[in-house]
This record gives C-alpha cells, sequence and structure tokens, in this order.
C-alpha cells in the first residue's frame, strides 16, 4: 500500500514536470548588434481587436498595423504632414468630390497587385455596420454613408437591434480604371487627403474578403514590413517587406514587437540593452531626470498630438454657469504642475488644438488659462451669486488604473486652496478605464472629468469637431453652441485651406469665452533607445518611424 | 488508499461545479460595460457592440452562459476571447510557463527552506541559526515586489549577470531568479515551520527511544525525525503550490512572464469574461488535485496515516 502511494506521487510530479517542459524551446528573442540591417525588438502591447485596419482603434493593434499596411498618405515623420504614399495624386476641385490616382507598381504581401477596387472594396467592408468592423464611423462623411451604416434604434439596451443596412455599398465611391477611383462626400471637406493617411483608410487584398477572421490572425499588407507571427500576449513579429512600393525604404531586417505589463521592467531591459526602444519611460526614471542620466544622448523629448483636459457635464445644471467654467480655468497653475508633477513631461495648455498639428495657434484660451487666483476667486463669487452653493461638492472623476491619480489630487487640493473652499473638490477614480467610460457615456457625471484626446491625424479639425460640435461622438460633456457648431461648418465648406484653417481657428476662439473644457497640458513625449541602433525618429504621433531606425 | 482516491476525487466534481458556478456569477456583477473602454476615448461602434454581444451571447442571462460554457467544457471547447484568440491556445501559452515558475519557487522552498530550517532547527542558538532568524526576518518584512525590482536592477542592469527579464519562451534557466523571488516570502515562512517542528521533536519521545536503541544518527535524524515534522511543512508547501501558481502576478509583471496571474489579472481589467473563467476553473483543478496530492502524502511520510 504504501509504496503504491508512493509510485503515484511520483507518477503526478513527473507529469507535471513534462507538461511544463513539454511546450519548452523554440527560438531566443535576442536582438543582433551585428552590423546595419539586423534586428530589433521594441515595445508593444497585445492588440485589443484582430489586426485588421477597420477594427483596429487603439495603439497596441496600431503601431503593428501601421508597419503593415500604407495607405494613400503617409505623415512625413517630423512635420506630420501628409504626403502622398500609395496615392499619385489626389486631385479636386471643389473639395466634395475627389479623384484618386494610384502609383504603379505596389503589391501587397501576397504578391498581388495594389488596384484601386482594393481601396474601394476595403472601405465599403468597413463602413458596412453588417461587417461589424469598429471603426466604420470614419466613413460618415462620405456619399451613401447613411445607406450601409445603421444605429441601433433604441440604444444598446434596448431590445430592438439595428436593421440590415438597404446597401453594401457606398455610393460615393467608385473605380474609374485599375489605378483611378473617385470619392464623393455629403458636404466639402478640404481635410480629406490628411485623414487619409489614418489607419483605417488602408487597402485591402482580396484574400481578405474570402476568410476576414484567418485574416485577423496573420494579415496581409502593402507596407514596409510584412506579417510573422503573433504569439499571444507575448510578442508580434514583421520581417521587412523587400518588395515594398514605397520610396523609402525599412532598414531593420525584422521586428519585434514585444509586450511588457510593466514600464519598468521595459524600461530595464532597454538600458541594459535587452530592448531597443520604448516610448513609455516610467514615472520612476522620470523623477529627478534620472532617465536622462541613464540614457544620456539615448533620450529622446519631443512633443505628441494628446491634450489633457477637463470635461464639464453640461447636461448638470450646475455647470451651465460658464462664471464657474472660467474660474476652475483661471485657478489650476498648470505651470506648477506640468513641472513638479511631471518633471516637465507635459506643457501648459494655451488652447485646445495641440502644436504639432496643423492649424495649432498658440494662445487660442487668452487669459483664461492663465494661472490668476484673484480673478478665479471673483468670478467664483459671481458663480455663486448665480446659484452655485458655495462649499458645494465637486468630485473629480478619473480612470485610476493610468497614472492619474497624482496630477489630479494636485489639481482638486489647488482648487481647494485657490478658491478658499467655495468648491470641495475630491478626486474620485474609477478601478479601470472600462468603468469610467461606461459612466462617461452613458452621461452619469455630476463633477468634472478628465478628458485625454490623442489626435487620429495631424489637423486642427481633429481637435475640434469630434470633441466639441453639437452630438459629436466624443462631445462627452454634451456641450453645445450654435455659433460654434457654424463656424465649424462653415472651415468644412471653405474651398482654400488656408482659409479653412482660419476658420477652424475663430471656431477655436469661440471656445475661450464659452469654456466647455478646461484645457490643461500638451503631453510631450519621451523615449528612449539602446545602443544597439541608431538614427532613431519618434513621429509627432509618439510613434516610432520604423523606416529611419537602424541597427549599428 | 484507492477507494479513497476515487472518493476523493468524485467530491472534485461539486468543487469544480460549485466554484464555476460562483466565478461565472461574480464575473457578471464585475461593473462597467466590456465594450466601453476597447475603442479609446469614444465610444465603440453600435454595430459593432451589437456584433459582440451576439457572437459571445452577452445579452442571455449569466445562468444560460453557465449553462453554455460548461455544455462546452465538456466537449473540450474553451470558446474565444473578445480578441479573436482561442482560449485554448492562451491556457496552452500561459500554463506551462506557470508550471514552469512555479516548480523552480517550489525547489527553492524545499531545498533552501526545508534545508535551512533542519539545520537551524539542530543547533537552536548557534550563529547559523541567529544568521537565519534575521535573514528571514528580512524576508518577511520586506514586499515582494522591492526584492523583485532590487534584484532585475542589481543583476540585470548594474551587473548584468541575467536578462532583465523573460523571454516569451521562458527558459528554466531564466526563470531562476524570478522563481527566487516568487519564492522568497514562503521560503522565510518554510524555514521558520521546519526549525520549530524540528525543534519540538528533538525531544520527543521516539527521537529519544531510537537514539537511546543505539541508531546511527543519520537514520535518527534522517527517517525518523524529519519524516514526522516534514507534514505541517507538507501542508504548507501543497496549498502554496496553488498560490505560487494563481498569485504571481506580481512577479510576473516585474520579470514580464507571460503566465497565468498576469493573464488574469488583465482579463479582469478588461472585463474579458472569456478568459477569466476558464483560466480560474483550470486554477481550481490545479490546486484541489495538489491538495489531493497533498494528503495522499501524509500516509507516505506518517505511517499511523491510513487512509480506507
Amino acid at each position: 500500500m504504501l509504496s503504491r502511494s508512493k509510485t503515484g506521487a511520483f507518477a503526478v510530479i513527473a507529469g507535471l514536470a513534462l507538461l511544463a517542459t513539454g511546450c519548452a524551446g523554440g527560438g531566443g528573442g535576442q536582438t543582433s548588434g551585428g552590423g546595419p540591417g539586423g534586428s530589433i525588438a521594441i515595445r508593444g502591447c497585445e492588440p485589443e481587436n484582430p489586426l485588421i485596419p477597420g477594427d483596429t482603434g487603439e495603439t497596441c493593434g496600431g503601431k503593428v498595423v501601421d508597419s503593415l499596411f500604407t495607405g494613400l498618405v503617409e505623415y512625413n515623420p517630423d512635420t506630420a504632414k501628409p504626403e502622398n504614399a500609395v496615392a499619385e495624386s489626389i486631385e479636386t476641385e471643389d473639395n466634395k468630390k475627389f479623384t484618386v490616382k494610384l502609383k504603379q507598381g505596389w503589391k501587397f504581401h501576397d504578391g498581388t497587385e495594389v488596384k484601386a477596387h482594393n481601396f474601394v472594396d476595403a472601405w465599403n467592408y468597413t463602413a458596412n455596420s453588417a461587417n461589424a468592423l469598429a471603426q466604420g464611423f470614419w466613413f460618415e462623411q462620405f456619399a451613401g454613408f447613411e445607406d450601409v451604416y445603421t444605429e441601433d434604434p433604441d440604444g444598446e439596451e434596448g431590445p430592438k437591434k439595428a436593421p440590415k443596412p438597404a446597401k453594401d455599398k457606398l455610393s460615393g465611391l467608385e473605380v474609374v480604371d485599375d489605378h483611378t477611383f473617385t470619392i464623393e462626400l455629403t458636404a466639402p471637406f478640404p481635410v480629406l487627403p490628411s485623414k487619409l493617411g489614418y489607419t483605417v483608410f488602408s487597402p485591402l487584398p482580396d484574400s481578405f474578403f474570402k476568410d476576414p477572421e484567418a485574416f485577423g490572425k496573420k494579415p496581409v499588407g502593402n507596407g514596409p514590413f510584412k506579417f510573422n507571427s503573433w504569439t499571444n500576449h507575448a510578442k508580434i513579429v514583421v520581417d521587412r517587406n523587400d518588395q515594398y512600393g514605397g520610396a523609402k525604404k525599412a532598414k531593420v531586417k525584422t521586428i519585434e514587437f514585444r509586450m511588457y505589463k510593466d514600464d519598468n521592467s521595459a524600461y530595464s531591459d532597454l538600458i541594459s540593452d535587452n530592448l531597443d526602444f520604448t516610448e513609455q519611460i516610467p514615472t520612476s526614471a522620470l523623477t529627478g531626470d534620472k532617465w536622462k542620466s541613464d540614457l544620456g544622448e539615448r533620450a529622446i523629448e519631443g512633443e505628441q498630438g494628446v491634450l489633457q483636459a477637463i470635461s464639464f457635464p453640461m447636461y448638470d445644471e450646475r455647470f451651465q454657469n460658464k462664471d464657474l467654467r472660467h474660474a476652475i480655468s483661471l485657478a489650476i497653475d498648470r505651470k506648477t504642475i506640468t513641472e513638479k508633477i511631471f518633471s516637465g513631461g507635459r506643457t501648459p495648455a494655451t488652447g485646445w488644438v495641440s502644436p504639432v498639428v496643423e492649424g495649432y495657434k498658440p494662445g487660442a484660451c487668452g487669459k483664461w488659462c492663465n494661472f490668476n487666483a484673484a480673478e478665479a476667486n471673483a468670478l467664483m463669487d459671481k458663480a455663486i451669486a448665480a446659484g452655485w452653493k458655495s462649499g458645494d461638492e465637486l468630485p473629480m472623476y478619473y480612470n485610476g488604473d493610468a497614472d492619474h491619480k497624482p496630477w489630479t489630487d494636485a489639481l482638486c487640493a489647488g482648487l481647494n486652496q485657490v478658491l478658499q473652499g467655495k468648491v470641495k473638490c475630491t478626486p474620485k477614480p474609477f478601478p479601470t478605464f472600462a468603468e469610467f467610460r461606461t459612466e462617461v457615456d452613458d452621461r452619469k457625471m455630476d463633477g468634472i472629468f478628465r478628458s485625454g484626446w490623442q489626435m487620429d491625424f495631424p489637423h486642427i479639425e481633429n481637435f475640434l469637431t469630434p470633441l466639441y460640435k453639437t452630438g459629436a461622438p466624443s462631445n462627452d460633456g454634451e456641450w453645445s453652441n450654435k455659433a460654434f457648431d457654424a463656424k465649424v461648418e462653415e472651415a468644412d465648406q471653405e474651398q482654400d485651406p488656408a482659409a479653412s484653417i482660419a476658420a477652424y481657428q475663430e471656431a477655436e476662439a469661440m471656445m475661450a469665452e464659452e469654456m466647455p473644457a478646461v484645457p490643461c497640458w500638451y503631453y510631450g513625449l519621451q523615449a528612449g533607445y539602446s545602443t544597439k541602433v541608431t538614427n532613431v525618429k519618434v513621429t509627432p504621433f509618439g510613434e516610432l518611424d520604423v523606416y529611419s531606425i537602424d541597427t549599428k | 488508499m484507492g477507494r479513497y482516491t476515487v472518493r476523493r476525487l468524485l467530491q472534485l466534481i461539486p468543487v469544480v461545479l460549485g466554484t464555476t458556478f460562483i466565478i461565472h456569477f461574480l464575473v457578471w456583477q464585475l461593473p462597467g460595460d466590456p465594450f466601453a473602454g476597447r475603442c479609446g476615448d469614444r465610444p465603440c461602434a453600435p454595430a459593432f457592440v451589437a456584433m459582440m454581444t451576439e457572437k459571445y451571447q452577452l445579452d442571455e442571462p449569466w445562468i444560460f452562459q453557465y449553462l453554455t460554457f460548461l455544455k462546452n467544457l465538456l466537449v473540450g471547447d474553451f470558446g474565444e476571447s473578445f480578441n479573436g484568440v482561442p482560449v485554448a491556445q492562451i491556457l496552452a501559452d500561459t500554463w506551462p510557463v506557470t508550471i514552469r515558475l512555479a516548480l523552480v519557487g517550489i525547489a527553492f522552498e524545499i531545498i533552501i527552506g526545508i534545508g535551512a530550517g533542519v539545520l537551524t532547527g539542530m543547533r537552536r542558538g548557534g550563529f547559523l541559526d541567529n544568521l537565519s532568524l534575521v535573514t528571514t526576518l528580512f524576508f518577511l518584512a520586506i514586499p515582494v515586489f522591492v526584492i523583485g525590482f532590487t534584484l532585475q536592477y542589481l543583476l540585470g542592469v548594474q551587473f548584468p549577470i541575467i536578462r532583465p527579464t523573460v523571454t516569451p519562451e521562458a527558459r528554466w534557466d531564466e526563470l531562476i531568479v524570478p522563481g527566487f523571488v516568487l519564492a522568497s516570502l514562503q521560503m522565510a515562512i518554510v524555514v521558520r515551520l521546519a526549525r520549530s517542528t524540528i525543534v519540538e521533536n528533538l525531544r520527543s519521545d521516539y527521537v529519544r527511544t531510537a537514539t537511546a536503541k543505539g541508531l546511527p544518527r543519520m537514520r535518527v535524524v534522517g527517517v525518523h525525525l524529519l519524516r514526522n515534522s516534514l507534514i505541517p511543512v507538507v501542508t504548507f508547501l501543497g496549498t502554496d503550490l496553488g498560490n505560487l501558481m494563481g498569485g504571481a502576478v506580481v512577479t510576473e509583471g516585474i520579470f514580464n512572464i507571460n503566465g497565468v496571474g498576469g493573464q488574469l489579472f488583465r482579463a479582469i481589467h478588461l472585463h474579458d469574461s472569456t478568459i477569466i473563467v476558464p483560466m480560474v476553473t483550470v486554477l481550481v483543478l490545479v490546486y484541489l488535485s495538489v491538495n489531493l496530492l497533498v494528503d495522499l502524502l501524509y500516509a507516505v511520510l506518517d505511517p499511523r496515516i491510513r487512509y480506507d
């Protein structure tokens, strides 16, 4: 009996050990350092959706998809200006109907040629709500959008389902010949070429339509890199595409997007040369500029198109008083917070538009974004006279799963101190971004809340229309202003790009008087690279420029 | 013995059913919408939400979900996670890594923990005893992540002996330092536990009898003393193996190991119930099997314990 139980026990242990070793092995993920054109490992994270351009709206999947696909235009890695890539030309006479001519000789990774129908079919597929891709709304300005994209009539909670779209193709897209197609919009929109560089507007090969699900696991693009493998939650590897059709060719042979759970461990790998690039320097290394002494000239500082703001729930009548909104903006000491909390990693905002985009105008917010305790108090007293209860609770909501606690605490403490207790600001974190967004989307905010915005494409329009136009998808505060809407529409219709930008700038200036959201600061960019790579550039999108980087 | 094992195995069934039931229920109580944070700072397209809701049957009541889950489980189908990856694949990726890590940790606990416990227990009050007292106090008092980051920095960056993080393949040699960090706290507990039982049993009658019979010292310690003293230690190690597997979130984060703990944490964060439930189910199974193993080991260690 004794001996039998013994062998049984050992058999189980041996079994465990076998199971454990069974799946070991496989090649190492080492980075090479032997001459140019080698392999690199950069920081990545697990994509939240399959690797399909029309399904990818977050940065984790975005950076992989961007390396695999090249659209009609690409953004200049230094200036973020759109430049033609697959497009030979994008011409228009009225900003409403665009004729796109494609360059000859671009090929997908499976060898088929990139033709006009690859764009048109891909866009039709993405826009068609029956296919249920997450990013279909990008085509809302295209003619015929309402025929292919249907909304749930009674909201998500309601019992009814969205009806089947009437058509499966956008009427605004038409293939002229193999290398020409036309885009028709419902209203003039001069910014369109700039928008077309976004991931969603990538072409898809014919193989996609046969099996979209398999494609999402093993995408075939036309970009500078080809898909090699995806080990879930560990790494994604892409190889250089030697048949790439673009003028700029990538230099490195392979890129491994290595997924990290923790900024600190990625940083440790970076400074010990086990990781070649990260754009997420942990707070612990930013403090006291430690990262600069660790990395020396391999530390990269720059700006990126991200703005942190605080929104007011206009559906709560307490916040409809603009004196209150101005008082809060005036009472925020942006300079001290950016210096003390972010060690200079952010710059105080002077408007609602990031400095890296086309159409940025410094000082749009005017005096309202400069710290002024006396005027803040004066306006606060006016707001109290108009109905704000002195000492009333002012919750400040944010998501606690990212690094927002330090600045929220500082900002709230500052408000309480500067406004001498006329508001009682208390930071209120939600455990996760998902819970926070649920409450915001359900319009359940009864206090101010943080709202960050990362640009989709580098144009002033992207910082105004989606956020502040009446009924816009990301207008979380439900601010609505007729004059502003009219100005934005005027800018949309303007034929001349310069005049259009000027109109957008006027619209932005209108916001200063209304303060629908308080701009806080622009995100700086801190990145670092290993001693094994050279020629490292970071785009205004905060991503590595995959073309220029090379191994030493 | 055989009947006992069978009875215990049969008991697994209601326990697994019960735990998965509770987990399912709890997952459905998580606040927030799984698709609220999935598309960045804007709501997901309604068509996308509708498709996902239908694909994962999220509009069905949770009890229905539970029954479907059980039905699929019986045919070995774990389903797909929200980003389209088969959950079986995720389990196959993470479990071997976690098991390796836990075994390395347990090895440290057994070798260093029991070794140091026996040595210090035999020579109570000596230099080694005092040294181990201070060292174990140190490990008990310092949080795991401090030990983790310090070792990572010292051995990985300052004096580059190891890679600061583990590669996706997670080879055995790469897991030595993470395994040590993971087991550091429990190792200290094992030292303390082993030491005190050894000290206690040293004075017991059977040890005195064995010595009086003139048995060699090695045999007295190795067979009589150790075997009896190990029972509480084995109990601890058994329950701890489960902890090492499911509770390695911190260590896995520091050394970037793609294991069960981190995966579970991420899934809870993203509200991905498709991953949470199968993963916890496997964890429960492992936990129960290890406990059964520990109970069977008692009989090996102590002849007085008989099952039947």
